[in-house]
């Protein structure tokens, strides 16, 4: 940014040194055309899909795009999804506020306390190491076959990728910051709520994004080991029973549900940070 | 001295060596004081640890031996009568322009009447009305300076501490907030420790210039400015008696340079 000091007399009062650059909001994407463009590849790929069964490869191992569609409007109509739909969302939506809320305290008190993470750093990282898929089994045992071993392994996915984001964003608020705003006249719950929370929020926003696939991964893992009900168990069942419309159809709505749910949360983010999209220039480059 | 605002007393600092290795000592017996009003310049080489010294006048650093003292008391713990402009701005990038400078205000209890009256005032006193809703990084590098220090003066501390407020800044825009710097801590009578490791700087902004030699550092001279004021600093040779006074920095301060040369 070009600085145009005026050539002012010594004692003149202050004043601004340059105009604020002009407010460049630039939309991502921007006419219908681009806004399209990433749906391209995605028909390619169902049309390729399309015509290759049965030409190149034998409709019974991998369906097409029509039968899928009219399974998923089978699956509507009849209201034969709606139970299983109903308790994979619960099991997504509380495994998932578990997972965060877990994460985000933990995360928060070992990046506040180095004393604290000296002690517990270790065993979290040797737990995030474990292959939580593995321990869907003992999660059947000890939460039972319902829906508490579902959202546990959900939780348990959901609360590393949290808690590792948030450990990071809150232990990399810069220390001068944060002495500055002490001899400004913060107590440490100013702090907090000053520094501390707004300074991790992009890392917070950033794990709960990327947590979103997490959860649904714990929550199937779950389901496929054994449930009475839920997507999982729809999808396991049919492909126990050579149903690959009904495994693609039971596919198609959990990426749906990903997709939805990943934008609901890339738009919370743009807004509740809005400072950091306001300007094209990044902080360091000034 | 009992009226002074900030006395260093027999100051020493050393930090663990790398590896446990022998500590270094930076601060080897610092002694001088800020007197209540007084504007002070603090010179020497890079790593002399001046910016230590404020650390220290601001709570958040325990010297290793000596002690500083805010008005008679012994600073123990952070010392919220001192406002601290550091070198960068160090504006918090999520809140607005008005709600930084609003915030020690906010931290210190103040009702949101007399707040939103002393943001106005203390933005209009840098120059900066019209910018309250900008956030950071929509300001200049100077404007941001000019939003630290309005963040500092609006809680009026008793003691201004500047870490090299102006290094980072291009050398037009510097000249400018020297010289709102000059009238703005004139009109509030404050007390300034200005560290710099600029002479010319040193020599046009401050009543009194103490010079700090190699690490680890003592006082080399305390050497008191008596220019007339305002002083321009635009053009300072031109103020009359700055070369003088130049020189009986410079004398001092050059041996530290070519000592530095040496090593």
């Amino acid at each position: 940014m070009t600085e145009l000091a005026d050539p002012i007399a010594p004692q003149a009062p202050m004043r601004a040194d340059s105009p604020p650059a002009p407010r460049v909001r630039t939309r991502p994407g921007g006419g219908y055309a681009a806004r399209l463009t990433p749906l391209l590849p995605g028909l390619v790929l169902i049309a390729f899909w399309q015509w290759a069964s049965g030409r190149l490869v034998r409709e019974i191992y991998v369906s097409k795009p029509t039968a899928v569609a009219s399974r998923l409007y089978e699956l509507f109509a009849t209201g034969e999804i709606f139970p299983h739909l109903w308790t994979t969302a619960q099991e997504l939506v509380l495994g998932y506020a578990i997972g965060v809320a877990g994460g985000i305290m933990a995360g928060y008190a070992l990046g506040r306390s180095p004393r604290l993470a000296r002690v517990f750093e270790p065993y979290v990282m040797g737990f995030y190491g474990v292959p939580k898929i593995a321990l869907a089994p003992l999660f059947i045992i000890w939460f039972g076959i319902g829906m508490g071993s579902k959202v546990a392994l959900a939780a348990i996915m959901v609360f590393f990728l949290v808690f590792y984001n948030v450990y990071t964003g809150v232990r990399g608020v810069d220390r001068e910051l944060v002495n500055l705003t002490l001899v400004m006249g913060a107590n440490q719950r100013q702090l907090t709520r000053h520094v501390y929370l707004p300074a991790a929020a992009p890392f917070v926003m950033l794990g709960m994004r990327l947590a979103i696939p997490y959860s649904v991964i714990g929550v199937i893992v779950g389901e496929f080991t054994s449930a009475t009900q839920g997507l999982g168990l729809f999808i396991h069942e049919a492909s126990s029973t050579y149903d690959p419309a009904g495994v693609f159809a039971g596919i198609a709505i959990l990426l749906a549900f990903v997709l939805g749910a990943g934008s609901l949360a890339g738009r919370l983010e743009r807004r509740l940070l809005r400072w950091r999209t306001l300007s094209g220039t990044s902080p360091s480059e000034i | 001295m009992t009226d002074a605002a900030l006395t260093f007393a027999d100051i020493r600092q050393a930090f663990p060596g790398p590896g446990g290795g022998e500590p270094t000592r930076v601060l080897d017996g610092i002694s001088f004081a800020v007197g209540r009003g007084e504007f002070i310049a603090v010179i020497g080489p890079s790593g002399c640890g001046k910016s230590t010294l404020l650390q220290m006048a601001a709570g958040l650093l325990a010297p290793t031996g000596g002690e500083v003292r805010h008005r008679g008391r012994v600073i123990a713990g952070v010392n919220r009568a001192v406002g601290f402009v550091p070198q960068q701005a160090q504006l918090f990038p999520w809140k607005t322009l008005s709600e930084n400078v609003e915030l020690p205000l906010l931290l210190r209890g103040v009702a949101p009447a007399e707040r939103r009256d002393r943001v106005a005032e203390a933005l209009r006193a840098v120059g900066l009305d019209g910018f309250e809703h900008h956030y950071p990084n929509q300001l200049s590098g100077g404007m941001q300076k000019r939003g630290s220090i309005a963040r500092t003066l609006i809680y009026k501390p008793d003691v201004i501490l500047m870490d090299e407020p102006f290094g980072a800044l291009d050398a037009q825009t510097r000249m400018v907030m020297q010289a709102d710097l000059q009238a703005l801590s004139r009109a509030a009578g404050a007390t300034v420790v200005f560290i710099t490791h600029d002479i010319t700087e040193a020599v046009v902004l401050a009543d009194r210039v103490v010079v700090l030699s190699q690490r680890p550092s003592r006082v080399l001279a305390d050497v008191a400015i008596d220019l007339p004021r305002p002083r321009d600093v635009f053009e300072p040779f031109r103020n009359p008696g700055f070369e003088l006074a130049y020189d009986a920095v410079w004398s001092r301060f050059r041996t530290q340079i070519s000592l530095g040369r040496a090593h």
